[in-house]
């Protein structure tokens, strides 16, 4: 685990180069334990046609086997024993299934390193108090998910003198609050400290729309953030363009362009994406992120849309060393984005999918869509 | 939107048109007939202003490659000729008569239709088929529906106000179980449209001695023993497959070897994977978000299956062409593909072939056939013995032909019920 501890221990981390060959080998270092410890892992490899020690430069990472984030769904996958792990987390699957991921002690201690480095890089550390608005869960015991952990921990970048939260747990199940919230915002809107909000974007675009339609304005106090994780996949539907959010963020509550943050990770890829000033989403030295054709599989060059996969040597709790969400992404040149930054930046464009598929060939219609049937 | 005679409400006023249809449609039942002729003639009427572009916008928004073609099949099957031939056929009128006893054929009487989203015309179709056999109509919209059939029948209905208190549409969803139930007591025939969950879902809903007329999803396949003229058989069965996108009851979903041995399946699957590769560049398949689902799916189900096994034996091999594959597989079951040009290759020696069918009888539905000509004859029948509705041509699998039952059955017969009269 010497590398994996070098590469989390990297000064620059955005700049992937000089760490490419540290990458290959915390990587390879990885993938032998997983393949001596794992037994599901091992069959995937053995039968793939594929061992570790065929990982020796920064190319091979194409060829080892990627697992996609659907298999960690249905099946349950651990490395170490279950005892032995510091936390689990599960997607936040609104299909009814999702996925279960351990993480051991020095993998929680390479995230901490990794998310003060990813924050204070974004001058998200302060030491001022502020008011949280969580657009999430409150965390509780029935609550295991990475969203409201993240959310919880994002809460911890600078003091905090209040946490508001948009889902309150009642009666078994959570209900939105967002009355509860706009008050809030009213409220500390008047204040000196800064508020910061965390959580869905979806949730805080919708409050924005509330308050839009009810004619509310309001002017957070200076240092006020927006920060976002969770996906805009409710957006793609919406198609709402990113400008519209940051247009209404500052009309609505005041808050610049500047201070609204996003951040992007899975459960199954635990590397904490951070936005640019520009909204790019840069790869961090943690990470090494391949597009994938969408038929043969085989990586695209840079600029060309694919499906996404995301490789990280962060945990041997759980083999997710290579894995590959239902993202369909494009990896453009960290030139492009202008923010002087020069890894690439990932896009994310949308899921994959079928959308409003017309088949009456049998048991299509059940396996493509959720609510299969359609009657 | 819900059209009852020949109005059209918003959806929230469905509580006040249910009110008293009971009464209304018995009303209906008892008062009044419908005359072949005028559904035909409201259907070839209606059929010409969708070619003339009355539709358009509609049919516009839907994305699929063929619209004219599309456009052209609804005018034929709407037209005066085709729907006369279409009576004429399934409606026999039979009328025997001795001289105490009549029996006539009369419609059935009020027929619920709970269409499927899997084809843009089909709420129309069945509609369509409702009122030829003379009945009153009331139709489920699918959850998916384009606006494109209230649209369509309320022209109808305009252009033939006689139809007006034979049609009814409702756009609840299928989780109002209520308001489903209440529109299937009322019908004397239930048409379902839809996978077996559907067809499960009306079989609940609908009380014993209601005639069910299900029109379930079906798996299409293909065997191959021999052939007539190789080149043409198999671009024809590869321009099936990429055409039709793998998506209909007709589409071929697996190819049969007729031999024992993996290996000639192999050999085929290699050469097949050509000639589809070929097709596919004829009939491209232009949506990413589609081609990156399955191809995830497929690699999804490979890492699993991995996991699952206890040794280390494959027992599929996925050829992989620039923009299609060819699973070839040890089993011989009927299964469905990943579609969009992802075909099966399985061997299935002719000795075995009726075992195999008989464990999908459920699903059988159309076999395209390729085989030297001396085997047809006797193929054909061994297919046809054990619950297959379509045998053709490779290359004709979901072709439309005039006069062609649907899953076995003429449906205007379906919609119509015999009576006997002593006199």
């Amino acid at each position: 685990m010497k590398y994996r501890r070098k590469l989390f221990s990297t000064k620059d981390i955005y700049d992937l180069g000089p760490t490419d060959d540290l990458f290959v080998k915390a990587i390879r270092e990885n993938c032998e334990f997983q393949y001596g410890n794992c037994e599901a892992y091992k069959k995937i490899l053995d039968l793939e046609g594929f061992s570790p020690e065929r990982l020796n430069k920064i190319e091979d990472l194409s060829d080892l086997p990627f697992i996609p984030t659907a298999v960690f769904k249905k099946n349950r996958i651990f490395t170490i024993s279950e005892r032995k792990m510091a936390f689990k987390a599960t997607s936040s699957g609104t299909s009814g299934s999702f996925s279960k991921i351990g993480f051991e002690f020095s993998a929680a201690w390479c995230a901490l390193k990794m998310s003060l480095r990813v924050t204070s890089n974004r001058k998200l550390i302060s030491l001022r108090p502020c008011n949280y608005i969580v657009f999430g869960y409150k965390p509780n015991r029935h609550n295991k998910t990475g969203v409201s952990k993240t959310a919880f921990l994002t809460t911890m970048l600078a003091p905090s003198l209040s946490r508001t939260y948009a889902l309150l747990y009642r009666n078994g199940k959570y209900e939105p609050d967002l009355e509860g919230v706009i008050n809030a915002i009213v409220k500390y809107s008047k204040r000196r400290a800064p508020v910061r909000f965390m959580g869905f974007p979806s949730y805080i675009f919708f409050v924005m729309k509330m308050m839009e339609d009810r004619g509310l304005k309001v002017q957070l106090p200076k240092g006020s953030k927006i920060m976002m994780g969770g996906g805009w996949k409710q957006f793609y539907a919406e198609e709402v363009d990113k400008s519209i959010f940051y247009d209404l963020a500052k009309r609505i509550m005041g808050v610049d362009d500047d201070d609204i943050v996003e951040f992007y990770g899975a459960v199954e890829h635990p590397v904490l994406y951070c936005d640019c000033r520009n909204h790019h989403f840069h790869v961090p030295v943690y990470s090494r992120v391949l597009i994938r054709d969408t038929h043969s599989l085989k990586p695209v060059p840079n600029n060309t849309p694919g499906l996404v996969n995301l490789i990280t040597p962060i945990s041997y709790a759980t083999p997710i060393l290579s894995v590959m969400p239902d993202d369909l992404g494009i990896l453009h040149d960290g030139k492009e984005c202008g923010c002087g930054c020069t890894s690439p930046y990932l896009e994310i464009l949308g899921r994959v999918g079928l959308k409003d598929i017309k088949t009456c060939a049998a048991g299509a219609a059940d396996i493509l869509n959720a609510n299969g049937g359609n009657i | 939107m819900i059209l009852a005679n020949g109005i059209l409400y918003d959806t929230k006023e469905q509580p006040s048109v249910l009110e008293g249809l009971q009464e209304k449609l018995t009303k209906t039942l008892i008062e009044q007939r419908l005359d072949k002729e005028t559904v035909i003639n409201a259907f070839d009427a209606l059929g010409k202003k969708v070619a003339q572009g009355e539709l358009n916008d509609l049919i516009d928004s839907i994305e699929f490659d063929g619209k004219e073609k599309y456009i052209d099949l609804i005018e034929r099957m709407m037209s005066k000729e085709y729907l006369r031939s279409k009576t004429d056929l399934e409606l026999d009128g039979r009328l025997l008569s001795n001289s105490s006893l009549i029996t006539r054929q009369v419609p059935l009487g009020i027929i619920f239709h709970i269409a499927a989203g899997n084809m843009d015309v089909l709420p129309v179709a069945s509609v369509a088929e409702g009122l030829l056999a003379g009945n009153i109509n009331i139709l489920k919209l699918p959850s998916v529906d384009s606006g494109l059939t209230v649209r369509a029948l309320k022209i109808l209905v305009d252009q033939e106000p006689k139809l007006k208190d034979f049609i009814y549409v409702f756009d609840t969803p299928s989780s109002d179980i209520s308001t489903m139930k209440k529109l299937a007591d009322l019908s004397d025939g239930i048409a379902v449209w839809g996978g077996d969950e559907a067809i499960k879902a009306v079989r609940q809903l609908s009380k014993p001695g209601t005639r069910l007329i299900e029109w379930g999803h079906k798996l299409g396949f293909c065997y191959i023993s021999g052939f007539e003229n190789e080149e043409e058989e198999l671009k024809g069965l590869a321009e099936h497959i990429m055409l039709t996108r793998q998506l209909l009851c007709s589409s071929c979903q697996v190819i049969y070897i007729d031999s024992d041995s993996f290996d000639d399946a192999m050999e085929f699957g290699k050469k097949f994977l050509t000639y589809l590769d070929n097709a596919s560049d004829i009939y491209p398949i232009r949506e990413i978000g589609a081609v990156a689902e399955i191809t995830l799916r497929r690699y999804s189900d490979r890492i699993s299956s991995h996991i699952r096994k206890e040794d280390a034996e494959k027992d599929e091999f996925v050829l992989t062409g620039r923009s299609t594959t060819v699973t070839v597989k040890k089993d011989n079951s009927l299964e469905l593909s990943y579609m969009y040009g992802n075909v099966i290759v399985k061997p299935l020696p002719s000795k075995d072939l009726s075992s195999v069918l008989r464990k999908s009888k459920e699903y059988l539905q159309t076999a395209g056939l390729i085989c030297s000509p001396s085997k047809r004859t006797n193929l054909t029948e061994t297919i046809l013995r054990c619950g297959i509705e379509r045998v053709t041509r490779a290359g004709h699998m979901s072709e439309f032909f005039e006069g062609e039952a649907h899953d076995g059955e003429f449906a205007l017969s379906r919609y119509s019920r015999y009576v006997n009269i002593e006199s």
